[in-house]
């Protein structure tokens, strides 16, 4: 990733134990960015776009999204992200999620998802799909975050 | 409720005839009444008429008699003053003629007592009057006229004449007596005849009345009962459409549930199996530590520790591995069978035969190595309905026939197909193991099996078969006995009809 500036990973994810299994496997890819990881929607969405630290205000960062939130749908999130007068509107955004719905998957693309990838549940095939993951994010370009 | 109006129907058809029946056999009753009186009326104006005629020619009888016995006289009379001989024949003429007219009188009265009393009397009369006249002339001839005369004036014929007319008038009078009887016997069988007449007319007119009412009825009933008929037909077609909107509504709720359910049981299951797989691969440092911990310092490798490490820990992760791996299946299926329900149906022409072709052909090494025959009974009829769909139906059905067959007999597969109006069923038979007939419902529902489970599978193919078959607005059955085969008949309609409900 950019190397003049830390790429943060945000990862919005109910589930503790995918969460944790998602970041144990990205680690062992070898990537080792700070990832910062939120289980509801609404707590996601104020690190994103109005903490200091966050990525609007802060550095570039990459979005790891779930779809299935307590709170919102992970579309949600996706089209606040990729909305005209967002300041996010080119941060990478990978949809990670269970759902392989046909229906879903282009209406995630419309709203300008840039990867989505349904979580294998068989976990050899799972921790397969995330360190390759791990691999596409270490040679990915991430636009800075225009400041507004 | 169809029932009930169809049994209406009858009732009131069948009562309907039945009175109308009845009505127009009273008419004809009154009719043939009216005919019969007719008859008779008439009957008894021609008897009133010969009796008319009798009265009559009894009066000229009379008539005649009596002008004879009067011409008689006036003759006998004329003789005995002039001693004229053309008085004797004139007489002679009259008195020859009286016996045919007293027979006459006789012949044509003989009926009725009371004149025949009175005809006796006249006849002594006559017969005395006779005598007494014959003898006056027989002493005119011998030219003894003043005794002649002397004996006219003092013989008592006036008398006798008086009498002898009086009985005329008596009988002239009975006969009269007679007619008038018969008169009065005629007016009254007159009014009878009009009274029959005017009887029939009325209960005519009464039965018309009747039939015109009953006929007004009934058409009001038919009126009235098409009337329900057409509101509930109506009313059926509102509330099929009501139910099958209903149905697909709670169909749509069972496969969005279905979907739900089967997507977010996913989600834990990936955790099991994830931190499953970190175990297993945390026992590999583990075991390793035993080792060397053996190796190193026997001492503090306790047995309990031992049998953990090398035993329980693999074992029970086998355990949650396999059980998840079967429960990961299982949800594939669910969902599965959800998308399939949710899948856009596009009704091409089929030819099933080309179809069943070609699943023997991607079977083709199944069928060799199973020693499996896969024949068609040509010709299958054509049906409009969704290609993939009966793809799948047909390799299910077919595929099972290969797997489940009958030990030490080379297993044959037979489809065929017939068309029985808008349906077309096709049906795939083997030769195979057979299902219990107690399995028969029980082996459509998912995940269920029969017989001896000796075959890899979840019990998924047949509820998948069913689902698509209900899919495409049909029907599947088995028909099998055990050890002798079983026919599964798939009953599609000939063109799949598009539900309004259906996405």
């Amino acid at each position: 990733m950019n190397a003049h500036r830390s790429v943060g990973i945000v990862m919005i994810e109910d589930d503790e134990g995918h969460a944790r299994l998602i970041e144990k496997n990205i680690r062992r890819a070898g990537i080792m960015n700070e990832i910062r990881h939120f289980t509801d929607g609404g707590q996601a969405l104020h690190h994103l776009f109005e903490a200091e630290d966050g990525p609007a205000k802060g550095g570039p960062a990459l979005v790891l999204l779930d779809l299935n939130l307590p709170d919102m749908s992970g579309t949600d999130i996706l089209a606040q992200i990729k909305a005209e007068d967002s300041p996010l509107k080119r941060t990478p955004v990978v949809v990670l999620t269970t759902t392989d719905d046909k229906v879903e998957i282009e209406r995630c693309y419309d709203l300008g998802c840039n990867v989505y990838i349904t979580k294998p549940v068989n976990y050899e095939s799972f921790a397969q799909a995330i360190r390759q993951l791990g691999l596409f994010l270490s040679v990915i370009q991430v636009p800075e975050v225009e400041e507004h | 409720m169809i029932a009930t109006i169809r049994n209406h129907f009858v009732v009131s058809e069948g009562r309907f005839g039945r009175v109308l029946v009845s009505f127009m056999a009273l008419g004809f009753l009154a009719l043939v009444a009216a005919g019969i009186a007719a008859g008779w009326a008439t009957g008894r104006n021609e008897a009133h008429t010969r009796s008319v005629n009798h009265t009559y020619e009894v009066e000229l009888a009379i008539g005649t008699a009596r002008r004879l016995i009067e011409q008689g006289e006036a003759s006998r009379r004329g003789y005995l003053l002039t001693g004229n001989r053309e008085y004797r024949d004139a007489y002679d003429r009259w008195t020859v003629a009286l016996p045919d007219a007293l027979h006459r009188m006789q012949l044509l009265t003989r009926d009725n007592p009371r004149q025949v009393d009175t005809l006796i009397q006249l006849h002594r009369d006559i017969a005395a009057l006779l005598a007494q006249r014959t003898r006056t002339i027989a002493m005119v001839d011998a030219g003894q006229d003043d005794a002649a005369v002397a004996s006219f004036r003092g013989e008592t014929s006036v008398r006798r004449m008086m009498g002898i007319r009086s009985a005329f008038d008596r009988m002239a009078t009975e006969e009269r007596r007679l007619l008038a009887r018969r008169d009065e016997a005629q007016r009254a069988s007159v009014r009878a005849f009009y009274a029959i007449l005017a009887l029939a007319a009325v209960l005519l007119i009464l039965v018309a009345i009747a039939s015109l009412l009953t006929v007004m009825r009934y058409t009001r009933d038919l009126a009235a009962s098409r009337d329900d008929l057409r509101d509930f037909n109506d009313r059926l077609e509102e509330t099929v459409h009501e139910r099958t909107a209903d149905l697909s509504r709670a169909n749509e709720e069972i496969q969005r549930f279905a979907y739900i359910v089967s997507h977010d049981l996913r989600s834990p299951l990936v955790n099991v199996m994830g931190f499953t797989a970190e175990l297993a691969a945390a026992t590999a440092p583990l075991g390793e530590l035993l080792d060397r911990a053996e190796a190193q310092c026997p001492q503090i490798v306790g047995e309990e520790a031992r049998l953990a490490v090398r035993e329980d820990l693999p074992e029970a992760i086998g355990f949650i591995r396999t059980s998840t791996q079967k429960m990961d299946r299982l949800i594939n299926a669910i969902l599965k069978l959800s998308r399939e329900g949710r899948r856009v149906i596009t009704p091409e022409p089929i030819d099933v035969a080309a179809v069943v072709d070609t699943i023997a052909g991607s079977m083709r090494h199944l069928l060799d190595e199973r020693g499996v025959a896969l024949d068609v009974a040509r010709p299958v009829p054509g049906l409009v309905t969704d290609r993939v769909a009966i793809e799948q139906i047909l390799s299910n059905l077919i595929e099972n026939a290969t797997k489940y067959l009958q030990p030490g007999r080379p297993g044959e597969i037979t489809v065929s197909g017939e068309e029985r109006r808008d349906r077309v069923i096709v049906a795939v038979a083997d030769n195979g193991r057979g299902i219990a007939a107690a399995d028969h419902q029980r082996i459509f529902d998912l995940f269920r099996r029969s017989g001896t489970q000796d075959q890899p599978g979840e019990g998924i193919g047949l509820a998948h078969v069913r689902a698509l078959a209900y899919r495409l607005g049909g029907t599947i059955d088995v028909d099998s006995e055990l050890g002798r085969g079983s026919t599964f008949r798939l009953n599609l309609p000939k063109t799949y009809a598009q539900q309004d409900s259906q996405p």
